[in-house]
């Protein structure tokens, strides 16, 4: 086993919100022509009939208002621009005419296909220029928030492809961790933004959650669970500590919030010698949020459930056989040689999370749906014979 | 950064990241320190109406709440009466506090939090 699995005693997940691939990350093909981005090329239509670029002209706030639609018949009609044909070949040529349906305004639909520099984003992308960027990590569903958070927690979304995955039939990757001996955790920001995961794990199973005060005490004391799922914050409100800026960098929240989330979670266990020597922190988000990608997403494995027309809202029934639009995903450890480029060949998405969790401190799990079990791992990409002595740290 | 981090650093770079990120040298136990930039004090906005995801969120925990709390102890609303983040926080921290409750914590150091100065706002 290489010297970095052998050391590995955490993982880590921060999951952000509703970003593609080429928005955040794109940019960066200019300096690492492996990396899968963007080089100029890469465009749709408008409803006009004109050829809108990928541009970098991306801002913080104020953009993309209204949120671009991200539920299953947008993110269809994104894909495969509006082809019902079966058999039918997603072209991702539909992104400005799907985001000109909300506002009817042909110079605001372009803004879809506007991406951020590399300076814009220095958190983000100097993790991915000095960790593992992954070229393939798609959303598990073409569709909304909650279905694709369902897959990093249970490894499929019940047939769900909407916001409501509610009484699932399965374990959660942290009531297997607990029930095997394992410590697992899901960290939000305060009571204020709470979790995403309301109904089935809060509601049930509060033992398992902590607040972001407790993970960086966590962090700081050597105390961190084996497992750790951290939420961002998810609106602008007051606590105790004054006011609380949303750092999900979901539309219309500023997207440089999310940098200092990031950095913030980052520097918690990079702070930390012995900790950082012995996590991994994936840095993911949950889906596009309308927003233009231009890697059309690949079949997967089903995970055996279905979802009919009165849930698609389009005339045909899913059967989750398709995975959504790509979404930046970053692993950052001391044992991951610099500057790695996860190639296109492997194909990860977010049932990737429970199969590498469960996998590497519990060993194979039965019980997982065959999607779940088909879900590319991760961990091999610790690799290194001897841990980096370089460091990143982030000034805030 | 720890002591014999701060011994071992041999440079820390601050880097003014309206340039493009510098990346880092191999040497042994040689430090990058990256500066990130605060958002404007603009970019707070309480009042914002609730998206898409915070409704969901909301009508999550009208759910929990109903099938826990006896009528006389729920808050009353309807999700679809809370317009605005703050109110949507607001009850979600409502709520949050019978699912979870919290114990009093002491004073500690503000963690990053690039709206925690935004008195004004």
């Amino acid at each position: 086993m290489p010297p970095g699995l052998d050391a590995l005693k955490h993982i880590v997940v921060l999951m952000m919100e509703n970003r593609s691939f080429d928005h955040m990350l794109g940019s960066l093909k200019a300096v690492n022509q492996e990396i899968d981005g963007l080089d100029g090329s890469q465009g749709n239509l408008d409803t006009q009939g004109n050829q809108v670029l990928a541009q970098p002209l991306a801002e913080f706030q104020g953009q993309l208002d209204p949120d671009p639609d991200h539920a299953f018949p947008a993110v269809d009609q994104q894909i495969f621009n509006g082809d019902q044909s079966n058999p039918r070949v997603p072209s991702m040529q539909g992104f400005v005419k799907n985001y000109f349906q909300q506002r009817q305004d042909v110079a605001h639909s372009q803004k879809i296909m506007y991406n951020f520099t590399q300076d814009q984003l220095p958190v983000l992308t100097s993790l991915a220029l000095n960790f593992a960027v992954f070229n393939r990590w798609f959303s598990s569903i073409p569709g909304p928030t909650l279905c694709n958070r369902a897959f990093a927690h249970y490894g499929t979304s019940f047939g769900q492809v909407g916001m409501n995955v509610f009484y699932p039939q399965r374990k959660s990757v942290y009531e297997r961790l607990q029930e095997a001996g394992h410590t697992a955790k899901l960290y939000y920001f305060d009571q204020q933004s709470s979790s995403l995961e309301v109904v089935n794990l809060l509601q049930h199973q509060p033992q398992l959650f902590g607040t972001y005060d407790q993970f960086l005490a966590d962090c700081k004391s050597g105390t961190l669970s084996d497992y750790s799922f951290v939420e961002p914050n998810y609106s602008d409100h007051d606590n105790d500590d004054g006011a609380q800026l949303a750092s999900d960098q979901h539309p219309d929240h500023h997207v440089q919030a999310g940098e200092l989330y990031i950095a913030s979670v980052y520097n918690a266990i990079h702070s930390n010698p012995a900790l950082w020597a012995s996590t991994v922190l994936l840095v993911v988000y949950d889906e596009h949020g309308g927003i233009f990608d231009h890697v059309p997403p690949p079949g997967c494995t089903s995970d055996g459930y279905s979802a009919g027309p009165a849930d698609t809202q389009l005339n045909y029934t899913f059967n989750f056989d398709r995975l959504g639009v790509r979404v930046p995903a970053v692993l950052i450890s001391p044992w991951i040689p610099k500057g790695t480029v996860v190639s296109a060949d492997r194909v990860f998405e977010h049932a990737s999370i429970p199969n590498t969790v469960t996998s590497h401190f519990m060993g194979a799990y039965a019980a997982a749906t065959a999607r779940e079990k088909a879900a590319e791992t991760f961990l091999d990409l610790l690799s290194l014979p001897a841990m980096r002595t370089d460091n990143v740290v982030f000034s805030m | 950064m720890n002591d014999a981090r701060r011994k071992k650093k041999k440079a820390v770079d601050q880097i003014d990241l309206t340039a493009a990120p510098q990346t880092t040298s191999d040497d042994p136990g040689d430090y990058t320190s990256i500066r990130v930039p605060i958002p404007p004090a603009s970019a707070f906005n309480r009042d914002r109406p609730a998206g898409c995801l915070l409704q969901a969120q909301l009508r999550h925990f009208h759910h929990a709440e109903s099938g826990r709390l006896p009528r006389e102890k729920r808050d009353g609303r309807h999700p679809e009466e809370i317009k605005t983040e703050a109110e949507a926080a607001a009850y979600i921290a409502k709520i949050t506090e019978i699912l979870h409750p919290q114990r009093r914590r002491k004073p500690r150091s503000p963690k990053p939090n690039p709206a925690a100065s935004l008195a004004a706002t």
